[in-house]
């Protein structure tokens, strides 16, 4: 091991004491089937920025940035090399279930949504790890693996689509602040919308 | 008779007429699953005037809006007014909202009907005798399994009049009540300290004093300063109260923490608006406890005070069985042996053994309430928590023991040794006894004492201790019964040489008990801190026995002194050794972790436990066993070898997918002893098992068997 090599292993716990380091948090990793019927965990993805998107089909709030807005941000996303995760995280019987990977890649293509993979999590698995509130509930991960974003996905806590309309995307400007090597300026915005229909719910 | 009812009729429809006529309200508008309207407190405005107009909304059944801080979802309620030239709308008046759980979520909403009122302030040049429009769009998100935005455009003719306008007939009583009942601030102190991974809020002030604290609850403004969904633990006292929260973004998550903590405080006594800034705690905001449970299940004690005093007395009974107590018991059977064919003296034994007994429960019973009243949440049992007391008791034992085996003599005059105890002596000795016994037992909370505790604890101390002197005098029964039942002492042998062997025998339960406490020493310390008490053991042995060799002297007519306060020396500085070893450690901070993966037996690992870690669980729809327990705690160690750890339960639990939880309260912890004290308990062993897919837990008795336990977690998987 060289002198650098253990100078910078000594180092390591003050990392803590640096404020932009102190407020991020670890991704907790997951696995899940996607609507290919793959697994798919959030390792694979490791030292990629990778974005989380809880969703639900028919939740208002969802198809107001279904309108357009959502799907602009995943194709302009995964051009700059993102990995886009969306997940349905509805049980069975409840809105927004997806009995299976056909039924929401039915649902993806009349949208023309693009994430790079959705996600089934009608068990709740990964909505519980990571709290999930609400649909939409947005997660930015870092290529470290810390979530350096949560929240609401823009300023406007509303369901009318009009409202997209001179709102900030707080999304995207963590994405903008990632891309330019910034710490990003807003790491959270309590999150809008539907609750996240677990199964005792 | 109809004439009576028609003039009746007649008249009141003429006093409405006179009073203004209708009541002002604008047209229902139904969006679906809620109708709406525009209602006015005044049955008019002047000019310059303000009067309330609220927002009625009648929610369908199932369904339920928002209040400000939707919580973890869903969005406010919103008014957009449009208002005559001049005419303002203030801010509205949200009344206190409804809790409404959503599996791991918690939105604050309402159900049912709810009014929102609005202060309206006319222009100053309004004309009276006009009559004008306000309109309101009115936007609402209305939930139940699913979320449908809907909003309804509602509008209100109100006259403009002179001078102060009458009430309105139908609504004005209702907006009063309305606005009566709005959370408002009421000259309440309030301070907030983020203590770790909990926020304290303490409130103090006039409407608190003495008020019923019991599902007191904290509803933010904001929805960024704590966690919803977490349980808030009510501390009460003697001005107010101290809700521990779960702190949110802005206190844990890297958000900034706010000056001011706002939101509304509601009790069953009403709801304030409480504006906490950043502070120590405030005196009498704590002290008191956690309200007594609310009809808890299993919890609520039939017959009040003479069922408590009863079941304590039963309890006490019991206790003489409880494993903890047997070391103790041996004891006695060798005191009481030796004076079983001298009754006057073994009736004085008997009453110093009751005395003993009585003086110590009441004692510890006092220490608890006084370590409550400073605001501790400990319960019963609390003593062993403690370190220091274990390692004391540990030695204690250890020097008992000893004295049985016969290395040194107690309470007998140097003369007297082998010459059997004296009448003075023995009285000593069976006071102490008592007090011995008590220490030792009241970690077993045996079954029927569990629920008098709960019940007692929560009562005034008067009430309180004569709870706790119901549990000695049963305790103490059936060793004063035999003592004063002439019969029952002949039954015992003479005494005789066999007397030495039999409490030479009975030493070996006593040093049994000193290991005990020394491994629950370990548990609560660590491997440096045992080591040292192990030492401090083998010291006070030697200690000990440099005494026994000073008796042994003196009796035989030689120098002794020397010897007797190396003895006595040795004694002391092993006891100081102890007392630092319990000082020095401090409880092993990764006890929770370490426990996490502790198995309790082959193939059943239990995992910490924690209110969220249970609401998690519950959410996957898992079968949950919640075990508290305590190392200190024999019936808790006996139930987990015997009922938890077989290979039956284990394959029970796997069939069911169903997971332990330990909740380990060795050392103290408020989060479990609120826990206990919401199933009306106090102490240790209590054992939930929560069904599959969610609903209230079921409490299991405290002596478990292997079958009772896969019976219940078949019965909860069903």
């Amino acid at each position: 091991m060289s002198i650098t090599r253990r100078l910078v292993a000594a180092a390591l716990p003050l990392a803590a004491f640096v404020p932009a380091v102190a407020h991020a948090r670890p991704a907790p990793d997951f696995t899940a089937i996607d609507a290919d019927g793959k697994t798919r965990s959030l390792s694979e993805f490791r030292g990629k920025t990778v974005v989380l998107e809880w969703t639900n089909e028919g939740c208002p709030y969802v198809r107001k940035h279904y309108s357009g807005n959502m799907q602009g941000l995943q194709q302009a996303a995964r051009a700059d090399g993102v990995v886009w995760l969306t997940i349905a995280s509805s049980a069975p019987g409840k809105q927004g279930h997806f009995a299976d990977g056909a039924a929401a890649k039915a649902w993806m293509n009349a949208r023309g949504a693009k994430p790079t993979a959705l996600l089934l999590d009608a068990d709740n698995k990964v909505a519980t790890l990571y709290k999930a509130k609400t649909t939409p509930h947005m997660f930015v991960i870092d290529k470290t693996g810390a979530v350096v974003y949560e929240g609401a996905i823009d300023d406007k806590p509303t369901n009318k689509v009009e409202d997209i309309q001179g709102s900030k995307n707080l999304v995207a400007a963590a994405l903008g602040d990632l891309k330019a090597g910034r710490k990003v300026a807003t790491p959270f915005v309590t999150p809008y919308g539907c609750s996240v229909k677990y199964k005792d719910a | 008779m109809f004439l009576k009812k028609a003039v009746l009729a007649l008249q009141a429809l003429v006093m409405g007429a006179m009073l203004g006529g209708h009541a002002l309200a604008g047209p229902v508008v139904n969006s679906g699953h809620v109708e709406s309207e525009l209602v006015a407190q005044e049955a008019g405005i002047a000019p310059g005037g303000t009067i309330y107009v609220a927002l009625r909304q009648k929610i369908a059944p199932g369904w339920h809006t928002y209040w400000r801080n939707p919580g973890d979802a869903g969005e406010p309620t919103k008014i957009t007014w449009t208002l005559p030239e001049g005419w303002s709308a203030g801010d509205m008046v949200w009344p206190t909202p409804v809790k409404t759980r959503l599996g791991p979520l918690l939105d604050y909403a309402y159900k049912g009907e709810v009014l929102i009122p609005v202060p309206i302030t006319a222009a100053a040049n309004a004309q009276p005798g006009t009559t004008l429009s306000l309109t309101a769009d009115v936007f609402y998100l209305v939930c139940e399994q699913v979320c449908i935005p809907e909003q309804a455009k509602l509008s209100l003719l109100l006259p403009v009049v002179a001078g102060t306008p009458a009430p309105d007939p139908k609504w004005g009583a209702v907006i009063g009540k309305v606005l009566a009942d709005a959370p408002k601030p009421a000259g309440l102190k309030a301070v907030f300290k983020l203590e770790g991974q909990a926020l304290k809020l303490a409130v103090t002030g006039g409407p608190l004093k003495g008020a019923d604290m019991a599902g007191a609850y904290f509803f933010p403004y904001s929805s960024k300063v704590i966690e919803h969904a977490a349980e808030q633990a009510i501390e009460r006292g003697a001005e107010g109260l101290t809700l521990t929260l779960k702190p949110g973004y802005d206190f844990v998550g890297g958000g900034t923490p706010p000056a001011e903590l706002v939101g509304v405080l509601a009790t069953k006594a009403g709801a304030w608006e409480v504006t906490a800034t950043a502070g120590e705690a405030l005196a009498g905001a704590s002290g008191l406890g956690p309200p007594p449970a609310e009809a808890a299940p299993g919890g609520a004690l039939a017959g009040g005070l003479a069922g408590a005093l009863l079941f304590a007395f039963l309890g006490g009974l019991i206790l003489n069985l409880m494993p903890c107590v047997f070391p103790v018991l041996s004891m006695k059977a060798a005191s009481l042996a030796g004076h079983a064919h001298e009754a006057p003296k073994a009736r004085l034994q008997g009453l110093a053994f009751l005395l003993g007994v009585v003086a110590t429960f009441l004692a510890l019973a006092g220490a608890l309430l006084a370590v409550r009243a400073g605001g501790a949440a400990v319960g019963w049992g609390f003593q062993l928590q403690s370190p220091l007391v274990i390692a004391g008791l540990a030695l204690l034992m250890l020097l008992v023991a000893l004295n049985m085996s016969g290395i040194f003599e107690i309470g007998t005059s140097v003369q007297g040794v082998g010459a059997g105890a004296s009448a003075k002596g023995g009285v000593g000795g069976a006071f102490f006894t008592g007090a011995l016994a008590v220490v030792v037992a009241a970690p077993c909370t045996a079954p029927f004492m569990a629920g008098a505790l709960g019940y007692a604890l929560t009562q005034p101390p008067v009430i309180a201790l004569g709870v706790f002197l119901a549990l000695a005098l049963g305790f103490a029964a059936p060793f004063v019964a035999v003592t004063f039942i002439p019969g029952a002492l002949k039954l015992l042998p003479r005494p005789g040489g066999w007397m030495d062997v039999l409490k030479k025998g009975l030493a070996f339960p006593m040093y049994g008990a000193a290991l005990w406490l020394v491994w629950v020493f370990a548990q609560q310390t660590g491997p440096m801190a045992l080591g040292q008490i192990l030492a401090a053991g083998i010291l006070a042995a030697f200690g000990a026995w440099l005494y026994g060799l000073a008796q042994a002297r003196r009796a035989a007519g030689r120098g002794w002194a020397l010897t007797s306060g190396a003895g006595v020396l040795a004694v002391v500085l092993a006891l100081g050794l102890a007392g630092a070893a319990a000082v020095a450690a401090k409880p092993p901070a990764t006890t929770a972790a370490a426990e996490a993966s502790t198995p309790s037996g082959p193939g059943l690992t239990a995992e910490a436990w924690s209110p969220e870690k249970v609401q998690a669980l519950q959410a996957e729809g898992r079968l949950i066993l919640v075990d508290f327990t305590a190392a200190w705690c024999v019936t808790c160690q006996v139930n987990e070898k015997v009922a938890l750890s077989g290979p039956k339960v284990a394959e029970a639990f796997k069939a069911q997918n169903a997971v332990l939880l330990k909740a380990d309260w060795t050392n103290r912890d408020p989060v479990i002893a609120k826990a206990l004290a919401d199933f009306g308990r106090v102490g240790v062993p209590l054992y939930l098992v929560y069904p599959k897919n969610g609903g209230e837990p079921v409490i299991l008795p405290q002596l478990l068997t292997e079958g009772m336990v896969i019976e219940a977690i078949e019965k909860a998987g069903s």
